[in-house]
């Protein structure tokens, strides 16, 4: 697993993660995670994807004020 | 063609969900049945404690979700009915010392730990879990190596970070009542797999957890058992299953029963407990196959005073013997139940002392947790570990070595005796879900004989 900490992390990036976390691909920028039947065990693992992709690890509460692609990517971008 | 069918009768040893499943599918397509119980009751590792007049708690088996198709088929058959798990309010965790000691409040089930290093333990669970042949568990791609490990061996090379060391042995407690320890990454995995997968299994609300049965999960094998009426003998351990050329016979310390065919619907550990003449071509459980560790403490008190205090009585602790609380109060909501869950290496800890000092830890653990609680005006502690008819609950713990060489076999008859039991389902292995499909398939088994 490669870490950019280059190039910002794009809503797409998130996107992608959660499509496969939650299998299921009708994931837009907007989606909210818990309403597209994402839980609290699913969430920790979008949030290890995010650390081995953009080398930025979000804690669970900020997950939770931010449960979106569009959400999380402002925070990631924010966090570098 | 022949004119009559060659099986007529069968022999069913155990009376729990497998074994009562399939006799009355059995006797329903005019099979005669016996079915030979050793306890003094029917429903195996499910079971009634009624804490107050009519108000029942399972001290067994008692969780089950949509997927549970066939259970769900059958409950509705029976006119039961489920009632959801509410899990309402903040969680309670006690998560050791070097977190303060003194247990901390959070809304919804999620641990007060890193969740990076949480969710880098399921990315790599979820990996194993998506690698196993669900239906083939000894064929998976590496089963070789998957099943020469033990699960403790493989969070050790895994794991780095020291919540995730923390949080392992807990999930793997809750999950499937087992010490890491004592079973391979292969049957981890096909258990995982096996339950619907990591989310589906460990959830409440859409998951394998979000109904219990009205009344309790025990008169499920009540009513099949009043079907079958005298059918059904209790206080008949079988020690010996005898088969020759014309059927088989099951022996018990008070007679003997014959039929045509036997089915054996027991723990893998108990089928092997029985004498087999000719002796099996190989046993039930493997060299390292363990009980599951399950001892569930129910704590009564008059109400359940831990939801005016916004809490859901869900918690999760680092140091038994509670490992997990939940609030089990019958749905009429009262009186108010605590049951928690002691599992894994703190089952055996626990079992060992004498009642007394039981009721006094869980107690005193639950009040460190929940301090609003009174003091318990009941205590109910099922240790299934040391169950002698049951030998460990949820299920039998398959440790290194065992799935590749008992695993082809599984539901292989031996001549005249078929096999059944949660331990014989790979769909919901160690769940009501799999006990009630392996009865199905033993009963298919067996009209195809002719």
């Amino acid at each position: 697993m490669s870490t950019d900490t280059t190039t910002p992390a794009t809503p797409d990036d998130v996107v992608a993660i959660f499509r496969r976390v939650l299998q299921r691909e009708d994931v837009a920028p907007d989606s909210d995670f818990f309403q597209l039947g994402g839980d609290s065990l699913i969430a920790t693992r979008v949030l290890s994807a995010v650390a081995r992709a953009h080398g930025v690890e979000l804690t669970f509460d900020e997950f939770l004020l931010a449960p979106t692609p569009d959400g999380l990517a402002q925070r990631i971008t924010a966090a570098r | 063609m022949k004119g009559r069918r060659e099986t007529r009768t069968a022999v069913v040893v155990g009376a729990g969900l497998a074994g009562l499943t399939a006799a009355t599918g059995l006797a329903a397509r005019g099979i005669g049945v016996t079915v030979l119980e050793a306890r003094d009751r029917v429903g195996g590792r499910t079971h009634g404690i009624e804490v107050a007049p009519g108000r029942w708690i399972d001290a067994g088996a008692a969780y089950l979700g949509d997927r549970h198709t066939e259970l769900l088929a059958l409950l509705g058959e029976l006119g039961l009915k489920t009632t959801p798990t509410a899990m309402l309010g903040a969680s309670r965790f006690a998560l050791g010392a070097a977190r303060g000691g003194e247990p901390t409040t959070r809304d919804g089930r999620f641990p007060p730990l890193n969740a990076v290093a949480l969710g880098d333990l399921f990315e790599l669970l979820d990996e194993l879990t998506t690698t196993v042949r669900p239906e083939a568990p000894w064929l998976t791609p590496g089963a070789e190596r998957l099943d020469t490990l033990t699960a403790a061996e493989w969070a050790e090379q895994h794991l780095t970070h020291p919540d995730a060391r923390l949080f392992f042995p807990l999930f793997l407690g809750e999950m499937m009542a087992a010490d890491p320890a004592a079973v391979s990454v292969l049957h981890l995995a096909f258990y995982l797999r096996s339950g619907g997968g990591l989310r589906y299994l460990n959830a409440f609300e859409g998951g394998a957890q979000q109904d219990r049965i009205a009344g309790g999960a025990h008169l499920v094998c009540e009513r099949l058992a009043d079907r079958l009426g005298a059918r059904v003998r209790l206080g008949e351990p079988v020690r010996a299953v005898h088969q020759d050329a014309d059927g088989v016979t099951a022996l018990t310390a008070h007679g003997s029963y014959r039929a045509d065919v036997a089915v054996l619907a027991l723990p893998p550990v108990l089928a092997d407990a029985i004498e087999h003449r000719p002796g099996l071509p190989l046993r039930r459980a493997g060299e390292r196959t363990a009980r599951g560790c399950a001892v569930k403490a129910s704590l009564v008190y008059p109400a359940p005073v831990w939801r005016d205090h916004g809490l859901s009585g869900w918690s999760v602790n680092a140091r038994g013997p509670l490992l997990s609380t939940v609030d089990d109060t019958p749905p009429e909501g009262r009186p108010g139940v605590l049951t928690g869950f002691v599992t894994g290496a703190e089952a055996h800890r626990f079992a060992a002392l004498d009642p007394a000092q039981q009721r006094e830890a869980a107690a005193r653990q639950a009040a460190q947790l929940f301090p609003m609680l009174p003091e318990p005006i009941g205590c109910h502690i099922t240790d299934w570990v040391n169950e002698p008819y049951s030998q460990g609950c949820y299920a039998a713990l398959l440790g290194p070595g065992d799935w590749l060489r008992h695993g082809p076999a599984l539901t292989a008859p031996s001549g005249r005796v078929h096999w059944a039991g949660t331990e014989t389902s790979t769909a919901y292995f160690g769940l009501m879900e799999g006990a009630i499909r392996s009865g199905h398939r033993v009963v298919a088994e067996i009209l195809a004989r002719g």
